[in-house]
């Protein structure tokens, strides 16, 4: 290999056409407690202490073989804190022994290397460790003074055991400044795949308006998130941007580029290719969304006749353009895009199918000279995936913002 | 068999602009730009970056001494 240049594989959790196809749950993102040591703003499920009837050791085991039996090729295991559960380490084991590959998504407080060990004898693939911004920025989003440190050395522990370890970061206006610097630092700490994902306003982060993005911002993430895509492919730094990250603008082909520029943003996969659960049995078409996409609970019914039977997590595949509201039901990608990101769009609006946060979308207001800014009309109610209401203001672009765009 | 999942509608890149457009359209919607001519125009650049790229890998090989 030529110094400089790396090898990059995709991940399993990425589907294709014979995947949608068939509907395989390729990637099943799985909350197993919501126990969690970290007190984020941000956090979608309001974790902190454990569901009141999450599912038994036997129960989860048993849903680790109908997960298999569907075809799933990816378990991620999520919080909470997914190693706050006592049997964590058996549930791993149980996945791995069917045949899949696991990971676990965590903010590292506690991953000790003792734990890593653990986990990694457990037949754990994979770590990806939470770092929103640098050092004050991710300790005052995370809730724990110290935790950036304590990230960092979660992945030290994790790469001494061999395992692959990844960073997901969230994209907010604290973390925004501080991407760059950011990048840095984990590649020297030797991450190979960041996770990028905008802020959603659900949970905790509904209460938090100040720390979301507003729609004409995206004018200036997306230029930044496709140089350091560039930049990062160069570095061994494989960019991964979730589908909340958006939409078809001139830098779409950089910031999706999997060796193929051709390569472009799809529309939600939420209930087509990805599954999510959460502690109870809760089956849901993406581990984000809120109660009334629940199809139900696996103490009820067989995990194959809630996925490919269950109205609530059909969405994606009975969503046409005449589904779509406001400015997404005119976009020139409309039909491709339906309106991006599910979740992102009803967290904001209420409801699917009108997605403020979009490159295309502000471009187009910018050549108008105008800007979408978005009003926080109705608070989150406090319970878990719960969310707010915006309104969307649109107004005179500012004089700096027509100059960038 | 399950019900299929959702086709995704395909779109093409424009190699002028970078926008991606609807793939029955010979124009750019977005800059104007003759989407076969610059498709033609590309991929007749990136042949030759593999090209060049082939020998400079095969001048490093015989520098290095590799097979």
């Amino acid at each position: 290999m030529i110094e400089g240049q790396h090898d990059i594989a995709l991940p399993v959790r990425y589907s294709g056409l014979d995947d949608i196809l068939r509907r395989v749950p390729v990637s099943v993102v799985w909350e197993i407690t919501l126990a969690c040591d970290l007190a984020c703003t941000h956090c979608g499920s309001r974790a902190g202490r454990r569901r009141r009837d999450e599912l038994s050791t036997e129960e989860a085991l048993d849903l680790v073989d109908q997960i298999a039996e569907l075809g799933a090729r990816s378990v991620g295991l999520i919080g909470g804190e997914a190693y706050l559960r006592k049997d964590w380490l058996q549930i791993i084991a149980a996945i791995r022994a069917r045949g899949m590959e696991c990971d676990l998504q965590t903010g590292g407080r506690n991953l000790s290397d003792a734990r890593v060990a653990q986990a990694a004898a457990a037949g754990l693939n994979a770590v990806g460790i939470s770092i929103d911004g640098i050092g004050a920025t991710h300790d005052r989003l995370r809730g724990v003074i110290g935790s950036f440190e304590m990230a960092l050395t979660a992945m030290a522990n994790v790469r001494r055991h061999g395992l692959e370890v990844g960073v997901n970061t969230q994209i907010n206006a604290h973390t925004l400044p501080e991407l760059r610097t950011l990048m840095d630092i984990i590649i020297d700490a030797g991450c190979h795949n960041w996770q990028l994902a905008i802020t959603t306003a659900m949970g905790n982060a509904a209460d938090h308006p100040d720390m979301l993005l507003q729609p004409w911002q995206m004018l200036d993430v997306m230029p930044l998130l496709a140089e350091l895509a560039v930049e990062g492919r160069e570095r061994g730094l494989f960019i991964q941007p979730a589908s909340n990250i958006g939409y078809f603008g001139p830098h779409e082909s950089a910031l999706r580029n999997v060796m193929n520029d051709e390569i472009h943003f799809h529309g939600c996969n939420a209930g087509d290719t990805v599954m999510g659960i959460e502690a109870d049995g809760t089956i849901k078409s993406c581990p984000g969304l809120p109660s009334p996409y629940a199809g139900g609970n696996i103490r009820a019914r067989r995990l194959r006749d809630i996925w490919e039977n269950a109205e609530p997590i059909a969405f994606n595949r009975r969503r046409t353009v005449d589904d779509l509201w406001g400015y997404c039901r005119g976009c020139y990608y409309a039909e491709t895009c339906l309106a991006g990101c599910t979740w992102t769009a009803h967290a904001l609006m209420g409801r699917a199918g009108n997605n403020p946060m979009c490159h295309h979308r502000a471009l187009d207001f910018a050549a108008r000279g105008l800007r979408e800014r978005l009003v926080k009309v109705k608070d989150a109610d406090g319970r878990s995936f719960d969310h707010g209401e915006f309104a969307i203001v649109v107004e005179a672009a500012m004089p700096a913002v027509l100059a960038d765009a | 068999m399950p019900e299929p999942g959702r086709i995704p509608v395909p779109l093409r890149l424009c190699r002028g602009c970078r926008r991606f457009v609807r793939i029955e359209h010979a124009d750019c919607d977005f800059c104007g730009g003759d989407l076969a001519a610059l498709e033609a125009a590309h991929a007749e650049s990136a042949a030759a970056v593999r090209a060049a790229t082939a020998e400079l890998r095969t001048a490093m090989g015989r520098l290095l001494g590799l097979p």
